[in-house]
């Protein structure tokens, strides 16, 4: 999203967090963590108290952003219902994060054939569309959020794997590696000192944009109705009550639905600006299926899905 | 990676000359071939870890299609016999993996009907939503992408630019109520839910699937576009396009053939990726406009545990994300063979 902004270089001076846009996201996923951390406490009603004589309502001094089909407050229930979706979103991410970013890390340093294995596995699990496989996952495991968010944690580590091994591929060639294994430094100590630190970038920059990614896969779960029980407020329940009642409040959707892309929006923000800042992550554009080499040679260095 | 060298035309590629035009064919072949051989592992994995998902879940099968009543388990024995679940996992895998490619994936456990039938009944639903979907990502995210790029740093390049970072972030799921909510319940312009078949005629068959691609579609169009924008510009700013406007050549033949020939292959890349999640925006679409297809299928197999259904179902599915993958390669390869052709 700042790739349009000209002036900014790759090697641009100064912190990230000059940028207007950055700022803004920041604020965003700031709330987020508060109402994390304090939502149930900080919500002005109680999220599951049903009212009969207030239905539908639009947003008054009372109810901020109105009340649902069963007269309950809107805005004290996406309150308390950010803890849920947040969490579960984080524990997919860092389940993607251990098994991407280990083996990524790993392969380059393991020998071809393991490579090789680790890298069809990834290929086969990108084939996968994350809602068939986790819903899939939760047949043959059975129901609830925290399990639930297992596969969707498998589904993530190849988008981790690519982009670690790929930057890991790029240092861990670089001449000072070179001279210092030629200098009797472990492989060890070769990935601790001189790939880890240089790897980080990236794997930022790819957290940032899977936890967006978590979080759609979370409110989308909890639409569909996976994994919670029907008191318990979440984004994604909330939308898919909103949607029963669409002739009495045909508003009510855009509330949790704006939340939703506001937060996913705050943090593809901030996945940009720190890619395009330290020019790393760059998610390795390469076909799934590789026919020909030369293309993955062709645009190996773009700097994908971001506009120059 | 040593497919071209495979070929004979290798060494002529490695020493930089292109292979005369009679072997070309032959090449592009063998690639594909190679690429095909890159994916029988791949189809493998996918599906090994699709059937390991029935064998994960601590279910009874024999148990379960007998009823609590029947269930002795001399009677359970003899059925594990019948349906081959005593013996190991990668035989009954294999077996089942054999049975699929001769288009029987078993039966479902409770209402007994094969679930290739229950699939082959939803999929319609499904792919008409896809295609059509892919085909309007490809026109919204094509022509967007490429009228920014020709008026670069104009006011709609910037329009295009921010439109596409606010719709990146929006799910399909959402963009779908919003759809509902605007065009179908407000405006009443579409119907709001249901399916009908092309059977019924195209018109009342593309009005239904409509909305939902138009949902589905979104997402992908703004990454098309954005990505399209992107490799334009850089090769609109290349020699042999400038070389082209100084030859006279009319401006759009230098763009159709010269430049986006050349600057599809990101964006085609990028639409591979997306695919899989287009899939999963089905579901959502369906959820939101109450389609009969694959996804709710899914949902209530799951919902029941009705294991041979949802390996069949996800087996289909990633066997779909597999051959749309290829046929993008192919393309890639295809244009990238053209643009050596107009002589990049």
């Amino acid at each position: 999203m700042t790739g349009r902004r000209p002036v900014i270089g790759r090697n641009g001076s100064g912190s990230v967090l000059r940028l207007p846009s950055v700022r803004i996201a920041v604020g965003v996923l700031a709330v987020i963590a508060i109402l994390v951390a304090f939502g149930s406490t900080l919500a002005p009603q109680n999220p599951l108290a049903i009212n009969a004589n207030a239905l539908f309502q639009g947003p008054s001094a009372h109810h901020l952003l109105g009340t649902d089909y069963l007269g309950r407050d809107v805005l004290s229930r996406l309150m308390a219902g950010t803890r849920l979706s947040v969490l579960t979103a984080l524990e997919a991410v860092g389940i993607g994060l251990a098994l991407g970013a280990i083996p990524g890390i790993a392969t380059v340093f393991m020998g071809r054939w393991f490579d090789f294995v680790i890298n069809r596995v990834s290929d086969a699990l990108m084939t996968f569309p994350y809602i068939f496989f986790v819903v899939a996952v939760t047949a043959a495991l059975g129901n609830g959020l925290v399990q639930a968010m297992i596969p969707v944690g498998i589904l993530l580590a190849p988008a981790f794997f690519r982009v670690t091994r790929a930057a890991t591929i790029e240092h861990a060639r670089a001449q000072y590696v070179e001279a210092a294994e030629l200098l009797g430094a472990s492989k060890l100590h070769v990935i601790r000192v001189h790939v880890l630190r240089k790897v980080l970038p990236n794997i930022m920059v790819t957290t940032a944009a899977m936890t967006a990614a978590a979080l759609l896969t979370v409110s989308f779960l909890t639409f569909l109705g996976i994994g919670v029980q029907p008191p318990t407020p979440t984004w994604g329940g909330i939308l898919s009550s909103d949607l029963d009642y669409l002739s009495q409040a045909p508003w009510a959707p855009f509330i949790p639905g704006a939340l939703i892309a506001v937060t996913v929006g705050a943090l593809n923000a901030l996945a940009d600006a720190v890619r395009d800042r330290s020019g790393a992550g760059a998610l390795a554009l390469t076909p799934l299926v590789h026919i020909d080499p030369s293309l993955e040679h062709a645009h190996g260095d773009r700097q994908s899905r971001s506009v120059a | 990676m040593t497919v071209i060298s495979l070929t004979r035309g290798g060494a002529a590629d490695a020493a930089g000359a292109p292979p005369p035009r009679r072997r070309r064919g032959r090449i592009a072949l063998a690639r594909i071939g190679g690429g095909l051989a890159v994916l029988v592992p791949i189809v493998f994995l996918s599906s090994f870890i699709t059937y390991c998902l029935g064998a994960l879940s601590n279910s009874n099968p024999a148990a379960t299609i007998l009823g609590q009543d029947a269930a002795t388990p001399a009677a359970v024995a003899r059925l594990d016999k019948y349906l081959g679940l005593d013996h190991p996992l990668i035989v009954q895998y294999w077996d089942w993996l054999v049975q699929a490619v001769h288009g029987n994936l078993g039966r479902s456990y409770f209402t007994q009907i094969p679930v290739s039938q229950s699939i082959s009944q939803r999929l319609p639903v499904d792919l008409s939503i896809a295609i059509l979907a892919v085909i309007l990502a490809i026109v919204i995210g094509g022509t967007a992408g490429t009228a920014a790029a020709i008026r670069r740093g104009g006011w709609f390049d910037r329009g295009v630019t921010a439109v596409c970072s606010v719709v990146s972030t929006l799910p399909a799921f959402v963009v779908g109520i919003i759809l509902v909510v605007i065009l179908a319940v407000s405006v009443h312009a579409f119907p709001a839910n249901g399916y009908v078949g092309p059977a019924s005629g195209v018109g009342p068959w593309l009005s239904h699937i409509f909305l939902p691609s138009l949902a589905l579609s979104l997402q992908v169009s703004a990454d098309i576009a954005r990505q399209l924008r992107t490799s334009l510009v850089q090769v609109l700013d290349q020699n042999y396009i400038v070389g082209a406007k100084v030859r006279g050549l009319p401006y759009r033949r230098i763009l159709v053939r010269h430049a986006l020939r050349n600057a599809t292959g990101p964006a085609l890349v990028i639409l591979g990726y997306d695919f899989p999640q287009m899939l999963a925006g089905a579901v959502a679409a369906e959820a939101v406009f109450s389609l009969p297809g694959l996804g709710q299928l899914l949902l209530e197999s799951a919902e029941t545990r009705d294991i041979p259904v949802v390996q069949g179902l996800l087996l289909v599915i990633s066997t779909f994300v597999i051959v749309v993958n290829l046929v993008i390669n192919i393309t890639l390869n295809w244009l990238y063979r053209a643009g050596d052709e107009v002589g990049t």
